[in-house]
C-alpha cells in the first residue's frame, strides 16, 4: 500500500468572509496530482468553536453525491450549531452541493466553461443587466445566487432585447467580475450611452435572450490577449482591459484596434515610412489587474469608443492589445514573505499575485500556467446556509489531500 | 534550448531600420545614424509527463506485448500533449478577428470569401512569410490554380462549411492541378490561405447566442506565417521514454512503470503574422 499514493498536506489563513454573514472567495491549492479524498480542519473552529462555524469537512470522489430537492451534494461538513443544552455550540452534520465545497481541477486546457445560466430558461437563471453610470462599470443582478468570486471571468452570450435593442455588444469578451453582492456583480464595461445599449431586462415573457457562464481557466498561458475596455489618450496611454492582461512593467505591447472603436493609429502596421517596423509601446505602470500605461503619446489620436450599434454586432470584431515581447532582465523581485526566488505570478483582481507552480522566470516571458489540484468553494451549506467550508478571515485552515491506490466499491 | 541555460529561453528579432531615401546632396556630412532596435521575447521551459504502472503478471501474460504497445501510445499522448499545449497558448496570446463573411447571424459568423481575404491582406499588409508557394494551372477539368499561401489550422467540423463555399471559389485539395505538395490534413484553399483541419482543433462550444436564443459553438481558425510562433525542446528532453523494471517497485518487485517526459516553451516570434479568426457553423454538426 501506499507505494504509488499521493499524499500533501499543508495550511493556510483564511482571506476574506465573516462568520455567519458571508463566505471569502473560493480558495485554490495546486498540488502535483488531482486528489481523490481531501479534508479540511478549521484550527481556528475546531479550538474556539463559534456559532456557524465549520471546524471539519470531508470529500470522497469514490463516493457518489446525494440528491436532495434535486440538488446534489457531495462535501461533508460539521458546522456549529446552537443547542440550549450545551454553551456555546454543539457540532451537527451538514452538506455543501457539488462544486460548492470542495472539489478537483485539471486546469491543463483552454476553452472550459461552467454551467451555463440561459435567461428565460428556468426563473432561477434568470438575470438582468443594468446600464452603467459614465465610464461603467455595468451591473449584473441574478435572479438566484451566482456563485461567483471577485476574479472570476465569465462570458455573456445573446443578451438581445430584441432583434435591434439590448446589449450584445459585451458577446463573447471575456470580463472579470467585481461581487457586490451574492447576487449582483459588475464588469468592467461602460453601457451608459442609451443609444447604444438598452438595459437587459429580467422580463421573462419579452422572450428576451441571454446567457452566461464562467470561463473556468481564463490563464493558463499568460501574458495573454486582452480585450480592451477604454483608452485615455495623452503623453502616455492608459489602456483599460475587460479581465486580466498579466502585463508587467516591460512588457512590449501591440495593438488590433478595428476602425469602429475609434483609436486605429494605435494598430502596429502599416508603417508607411520604415516598411516592416511595427508600432509597440513598452507598459511604463501596471495600475492593476486590467489598467497598464503605455508609454505611446496618444495625445492627436482618435478617441475611443464602446458605443458599437446593436445592427453591428454580426462581424463585430473587438480591440485589444497584445504582449509582443519584453525588455526585462530579471525575474520577480524578492519581497517580504515571498520565497527566495519567486516564480512568474498572475493578477486576476486588483494587485492581487497568484503564484504559478513554475519556477523562477524572466518577468514578461510566456509562462505555461497549466495546474491541479482542489477548490475550497464558497457556496452555503444546505441546512445552515450562514456557514460556509471556506471559514471566514483570519481562521487557520489545515488542509490534508490524498490519492489512494485503490478504491474497492 | 540547450542545457544549462537557465529556465527562460529569449529570442531576439531586429528591428527594421528606415531606408535611406533622402539622397546624401554635395555637402560631403554623413548623415545622422540610426539607433539599432530590436526585439526581445523571452519564453519559459516547462516540464510534462505521464505514465503507466503496469504489474507484471500482465507482461509476463499478456499475449498482446503489452510493453510495445503501451509505449505507441504514451509516445501518442506525448506528441498531442505538444500539440494541444501549442494550440492552447496560440488561443491565449494571438489577437482575433471575429468573421463577418457569414451570413448565420450571429457574431462571429460562419466563414465567408470575404474573411479568407481579409485575414490573407493583414497578413500580407504585416509581411508575413507564407509558407507555400502557388500550384500553376493544368489543363485538367475541374482544377483551378493555387496562390502562394499561409496555412490556416481549422477544425474538421467546419469541412462542410468549407463544401458550401466552392461555389463561391473555395478550392477542395482534390482540385488542386497537383497534390503534390498539398499536406494529408489539406482540405482545400481560398485566396491566399490553404486550409489544414484537424479534429482537435480549438472550439468553444456554445460560446454564441443570436437573438432567437439559439446557440452555435465558435471555432478558432488560426492563419499564421511562417515567423509566427516557435516551439522550443530542452536539450536532451524533446522525449524521454522511461522504462522501470519491475526490480524497482518494492519487496516483491511487482511492477512495472513506462512513462514519457518532455519539456517545451512556445512563444509568438512575429504577432503581426499571425491571427485567430474566429467562426461559427453553417451547417449541421455531424455526429
Amino acid at each position: 500500500m501506499a507505494e504509488y499514493s499521493k499524499m500533501a498536506h499543508g495550511y493556510y489563513t483564511v482571506s476574506g468572509g465573516t462568520l455567519g454573514v458571508s463566505a471569502p472567495s473560493a480558495r485554490i491549492i495546486n498540488l502535483p496530482f488531482k486528489p481523490d479524498y481531501v479534508e479540511l480542519i478549521n484550527y481556528t473552529q475546531a479550538i474556539t468553536p463559534a456559532l456557524h462555524g465549520i471546524p471539519f469537512a470531508f470529500w470522497d470522489a469514490s463516493v457518489p453525491p446525494i440528491t436532495v430537492s434535486s440538488v446534489q451534494y457531495d462535501t461533508i461538513v460539521q458546522v456549529n450549531a446552537t443547542d440550549s443544552d450545551v454553551t456555546p455550540v454543539i457540532l451537527t452534520t451538514d452538506s455543501v452541493r457539488v462544486g460548492g465545497g470542495i472539489s478537483v481541477f485539471s486546469a491543463g486546457q483552454l476553452l472550459q466553461f461552467g454551467p451555463t445560466y440561459k435567461h428565460n430558461s428556468v426563473a432561477s437563471a434568470d438575470f438582468s443587466i443594468a446600464l452603467s453610470g459614465a465610464g461603467g462599470p455595468t451591473t449584473v443582478t441574478t435572479a438566484t445566487a451566482h456563485g461567483l468570486s471577485s476574479g472570476d471571468v465569465i462570458i455573456f452570450e445573446g443578451l438581445f432585447q430584441t432583434s435591434t435593442t439590448g446589449m450584445p455588444q459585451l458577446n463573447g469578451i471575456p470580463f472579470t467580475v467585481t461581487v457586490l453582492t451574492s447576487t449582483t456583480f459588475t464588469i468592467p464595461w461602460d453601457t451608459s450611452n442609451a443609444t447604444y445599449y438598452t438595459a437587459f431586462n429580467s422580463n421573462t415573457s419579452a422572450n428576451n435572450a441571454g446567457a452566461w457562464k464562467k470561463v473556468l481557466y481564463p490563464y493558463i498561458y499568460f501574458p495573454n490577449v486582452a480585450f480592451i475596455s477604454g483608452i485615455t489618450l495623452g503623453n502616455t496611454t492608459t489602456i483599460d482591459t475587460t479581465h486580466a492582461h498579466n502585463f508587467v512593467v516591460g512588457q512590449e505591447v501591440a495593438f488590433r484596434i478595428p476602425n469602429q472603436w475609434g483609436t486605429v493609429e494605435l494598430n502596429s502596421l502599416p508603417n508607411n515610412l520604415t516598411p516592416g517596423a511595427p508600432a509597440y509601446g513598452y507598459v511604463i505602470a501596471v495600475t492593476d489587474y486590467n489598467t497598464v500605461v503605455v508609454s505611446i503619446n496618444s495625445s492627436a489620436y482618435t478617441a475611443f469608443t464602446v458605443n458599437q450599434t446593436v445592427s453591428s454586432v454580426s462581424g463585430l470584431s473587438y480591440p485589444q492589445i497584445v504582449a509582443v515581447g519584453d525588455v526585462n532582465t530579471g525575474g520577480v523581485q524578492i519581497s517580504n514573505g515571498s520565497v527566495l526566488y519567486p516564480p512568474p505570478y498572475y493578477s486576476p483582481i486588483g494587485t492581487t499575485r497568484v503564484n504559478t507552480i513554475n519556477g523562477p522566470a524572466i518577468q514578461g516571458a510566456f509562462v505555461n500556467n497549466t495546474s491541479q489540484g482542489f477548490i475550497v468553494g464558497n457556496a452555503a451549506s444546505r441546512v445552515d446556509t450562514a456557514s460556509w467550508v471556506g471559514g471566514s478571515n483570519g481562521d487557520i485552515m489545515e488542509w490534508r489531500a490524498y490519492l489512494h491506490d485503490i478504491t474497492v466499491v | 534550448m540547450p542545457a544549462n541555460g537557465g529556465t527562460t529561453c529569449r529570442f531576439m528579432r531586429p528591428r527594421a531600420l528606415q531606408p535611406p531615401t533622402v539622397q546624401l546632396g554635395n555637402s560631403g556630412i554623413d548623415p545622422p545614424a540610426q539607433v539599432p532596435q530590436r526585439d526581445i521575447i523571452d519564453a519559459q521551459m516547462a516540464f510534462f509527463g505521464t505514465g503507466c504502472i503496469i504489474n507484471e503478471q500482465v507482461i509476463l501474460q499478456d499475449q498482446e506485448g503489452v510493453l510495445a504497445w503501451v509505449s505507441e501510445r504514451l509516445a501518442v499522448a506525448m506528441r498531442q500533449a505538444e500539440d494541444l499545449i501549442l494550440r492552447d497558448y496560440i488561443v491565449s496570446a494571438a489577437s482575433e478577428i471575429n468573421a463577418g463573411g457569414g451570413n448565420n447571424g450571429f457574431n462571429p459568423t460562419d466563414l465567408g470569401m470575404s474573411d479568407f481575404s481579409l485575414v490573407a491582406t493583414t497578413l500580407d499588409t504585416n509581411n508575413a512569410y507564407k509558407f507555400m508557394s502557388g500550384i500553376e494551372g493544368m489543363d485538367r477539368f475541374g482544377t483551378g490554380p493555387v496562390r502562394s499561401a499561409y496555412f490556416m489550422l481549422s477544425s474538421t467540423e467546419l469541412q462542410s462549411d468549407f463544401d458550401t463555399l466552392t461555389e463561391d471559389g473555395f478550392l477542395n485539395q482534390w482540385n488542386y492541378p497537383s497534390n503534390t505538395s498539398a499536406l494529408p490534413s489539406e482540405f482545400g484553399s481560398a485566396f491566399n490561405i490553404r486550409v489544414l483541419t484537424s479534429s482537435e482543433a480549438p472550439v468553444a462550444r456554445n460560446a454564441v447566442q443570436n437573438t432567437l436564443g439559439e446557440f452555435n459553438d465558435v471555432y478558432y481558425n488560426t492563419v499564421l506565417g511562417k515567423q509566427a510562433i516557435t516551439h522550443i525542446n530542452q536539450d536532451g528532453y524533446s522525449m524521454n521514454l522511461i522504462y522501470r523494471d519491475p526490480y524497482y517497485s518494492g519487496m516483491l518487485a511487482q511492477n512495472a512503470t513506462l512513462a514519457v517526459k518532455f519539456a517545451q516553451a512556445q512563444a509568438i516570434t512575429q504577432d503581426t503574422a499571425i491571427r485567430n479568426l474566429l467562426c461559427t457553423r453553417e451547417s449541421n454538426l455531424g455526429v
